[in-house]
């Protein structure tokens, strides 16, 4: 299974950032570290619209700038289009665009076009995840993950995708099942277009 | 290259040393244990093989031997011959001797096989239970053998199949190096490139070729099954084979398979009359069958024909109408080829329909699936009362193929050659709206053209085939695409260069998305988008149908 790993530094910005997420996660879970043997998670997060997600790192291949883009004509429009990633070509997602999730408002200073691809490995294919800013790396116990919330119910994105609320210093982490991502629904959906 | 003569003579030797083997193996087995019938019957399948095969590719000698022990060994099975200690003696020196014939085969002074073995052989099978007669001593060739190991290997088809995959990707790598070669300009790149260039070129071809079987192995089979089918039906056919000899790529082949068998059924059941139906109309009370394969540049072209009834055109015309796959005005006027296109409709016709009234296209569209998705094209032709005549069209391998590279609102596209006809430019003016769709004119021909773009990119709710206005430029490059006999222009913005490339397939979840064949990566390192002509046509005309009944 995910063989490399490695995430792709994507630039200079990325370190601190990523670095900063671990230590708080490792900081803030002082009470965790003093039962060793409590079971950790390690997720990367990132955001869509001005929320929180995050993917469980055994789940995503790679994180690295968004290469070239070709869209495909005809296809949903949360398809950005395939990408060419080490001689893979993969389909790029626009998660925004699959949850309907309101875009966050461009914040002056951070305007770039650079954006961020996590390449997330299901079973048997790889599928690109387009972020907008670098996605963090994050440690924390299990525990911290709200496994069956009851509100799901409620809750416009399919509730599928959604497998549990990491609740960590005030920050809540909406973590993703990306396996179920494309259900059998959306496949059917995709040919139909 | 080798002769195709001396490819069998290899198979058939390296087959025979492996019989060889098993029947040493087997016999040693069965000399411990002279009552198990398994071992035996196993003993029997391979002299009998052995005695086939050597006949049929004219080793006589070891046919004969082969005869001759078998001939013993049904002896030994049912029980008339004891498996006695002088009797396993004979038959040991017999299968040396059949091991030495085919070890020498191709050596002109090897002698004639021992004269005194082939007198034991006859004794002890004919002589039976009466083991008065002595079994002469045997003077062995040599008693030092040497061990040697088969020439042939079988390999699974998986394994070839990945190999091919590596292939493509090394071919698609190549490419890109080449290309930043090119850009670097330095001299010793270049040329490790363009050495690397020859060599994954020779890579290529020698994966192809393992790959590839004679058509016969198909063809062959067809004598027995066209017998079976004509008898069930109380019909005569006379099934004529050409081109046997053609090769193809094994999984090509697997694939058409069922599709070939499919038509040659229905040519003897709906094609082909009755002897009296036949002589009525002056025919010879035998149909005459012909199934045909041919080299076509990169293409093999297997063609099937039948002298029977024959497509009746008005019927078909008749039954599009009510499927309202046609409009009744517009049918008056299509060509004969448009016409027999719509057998392959699905659905078109279900059994019992289309044997009352023209007796085709059972599950012709299974038929054209199969070879559109490799890439392949089947055509028809038929006269009323003549017969039918079926083409297809196939490549000689599946990964890589030739296509034209063209672009479409900077996105890079490929058609494969397979399905283009021939790339004109013509003038604005040269095109006219008709209707809701754009003609040309081309020699005479009347062909329906639609803008690229228009079809690919503008919102399906006011997309508009029909105006000329949305084109771009003066002179439009049109590339004329055919499939199921009917020819449709494609306008592109750019053409680009004819290039072998190697189609990789959608990866999930997008390989549902049946308008894109797959994908290739450029020298560039871009991803050119490859159409899939069957169904960018489908589309078109679904778009077209789509506006026509106020949908959308």
């Amino acid at each position: 299974m995910a063989r490399d790993k490695s995430i792709t530094n994507p630039g200079a910005t990325a370190e601190p950032k990523a670095a900063e997420g671990q230590t708080q996660g490792a900081k803030k879970g002082e009470a965790d570290v003093a039962q060793p043997e409590a079971e950790m998670v390690h997720l990367i997060v990132f955001k869509l619209g001005t929320e929180e997600y995050a993917i469980k790192i055994d789940q995503v291949k790679e994180v690295t700038t968004t290469p070239s883009v070709t869209r495909m004509p005809r296809t949903p429009d949360f398809v950005k289009g395939v990408a060419n990633i080490r001689g893979d070509i993969i389909a790029i997602i626009d998660m925004e665009k699959r949850f309907q999730i309101r875009p966050a408002e461009l914040i002056d200073g951070l305007i770039s076009n650079q954006s961020y691809t996590l390449v997330i490995e299901a079973k048997d294919y790889s599928i690109g995840v387009e972020v907008k800013e670098v996605p963090q790396s994050l440690n924390l116990p299990v525990t911290k993950i709200d496994k069956a919330p009851s509100f799901l119910q409620d809750v416009s994105v399919s509730e599928n995708f959604i497998e549990g609320l990491a609740k960590i210093n005030n920050r809540l982490i909406i973590v993703l099942d990306m396996h179920k991502i494309l259900t059998q629904d959306e496949i059917n959906q995709l040919s139909k277009s | 290259m080798k002769s195709r003569e001396q490819e069998y003579k290899e198979i058939f030797i390296a087959e025979a040393l492996e019989y060889f083997d098993a029947l040493n193996r087997h016999i040693s087995t069965l000399e411990k244990q002279p009552e198990d019938e398994q071992t035996l019957a196993e003993i029997f399948r391979l002299l009998h093989n052995l005695k086939a095969n050597s006949k049929a590719i004219g080793y006589l000698q070891i046919s004969d031997i082969s005869h001759k022990l078998e001939t013993a060994f049904s002896l030994i099975r049912s029980k008339e011959l004891v498996f006695s200690d002088e009797v396993v003696t004979v038959l040991f020196d017999g299968i040396d001797m059949l091991g030495e014939l085919i070890h020498n085969v191709d050596n002109p002074k090897f002698s004639e096989p021992d004269p005194i073995l082939l007198r034991n052989l006859d004794i002890i099978v004919e002589n039976l239970s009466e083991s008065t007669i002595e079994l002469a001593k045997v003077q062995k060739y040599n008693t030092s053998k040497n061990l040697s190991l088969s020439e042939l290997v079988y390999i699974q088809i998986k394994k070839l199949d990945h190999m091919m995959n590596l292939v493509g990707e090394l071919m698609i790598d190549r490419d890109r190096i080449i290309s930043i070669s090119r850009e670097l300009g330095n001299d010793d790149l270049k040329s490790v490139s363009s050495h690397l260039y020859r060599i994954t070129e020779d890579l290529q071809y020698s994966v192809m070729d393992a790959r590839l079987v004679n058509i016969g192995s198909l063809f062959n089979k067809f004598p027995r099954i066209v017998r079976d089918i004509a008898a069930a039906e109380n019909k005569e056919v006379n099934l004529s084979l050409s081109g046997q000899d053609i090769q193809i790529d094994r999984n090509i082949l697997q694939i058409i398979t069922d599709s070939l068998l499919h038509l040659v059924r229905n040519a003897i059941t709906h094609g082909i009359e009755k002897p009296e139906e036949r002589e009525k109309k002056g025919k010879k009370a035998a149909g005459e069958l012909r199934l045909s394969a041919q080299s076509d540049r990169d293409n093999v072209l297997i063609t099937l024909q039948d002298d029977g009834r024959g497509i009746d055109m008005k019927t078909v015309m008749k039954k599009a109408v009510e499927r309202q796959l046609v409009a009744a005005e517009v049918a008056k006027d299509l060509a004969d080829n448009e016409v027999l296109s719509f057998i392959f409709e699905p659905g078109f016709s279900t059994a019992k329909e289309i044997t009352e009234f023209s007796g085709r296209g059972v599950g012709l569209d299974v038929v054209k699936n199969a070879i559109d998705s490799i890439g392949g094209r089947i055509t028809v032709d038929s006269e009323k009362g003549k017969g039918t005549t079926f083409i297809l069209q196939l490549p000689t391998s599946i990964a890589v193929k030739g296509a034209l590279l063209f672009e479409v609102d900077n996105i890079y596209y490929a058609i494969p050659l397979i399905h283009t006809d021939q790339v004109v430019a013509l003038d604005r003016d040269e095109l006219h709206e008709v209707g809701d769709v754009i003609v040309a004119n081309l020699k005479g021909e009347t062909i329906t053209v639609v803008y690229l773009n228009e079809l690919l990119n503008a919102p399906e709710a006011n997309m508009n085939l029909g105006d000329k206005t949305r084109l771009n430029g003066q002179v439009q490059n049109i590339i004329i695409v055919s499939y199921n006999n009917r020819k449709l222009g494609l306008i592109v913005d750019k053409l680009y260069r004819q290039q072998d490339i190697v189609v990789k397939p959608l990866s999930k979840p997008l390989q549902q998305i049946d308008i894109y064949g797959g994908v290739t990566l450029l020298g560039t390192g871009r991803v050119c988008l490859v159409l899939d002509v069957p169904a960018i046509t489908r589309y078109f005309i679904n778009m077209r149908q789509g506006r026509g009944d106020g949908k959308e």
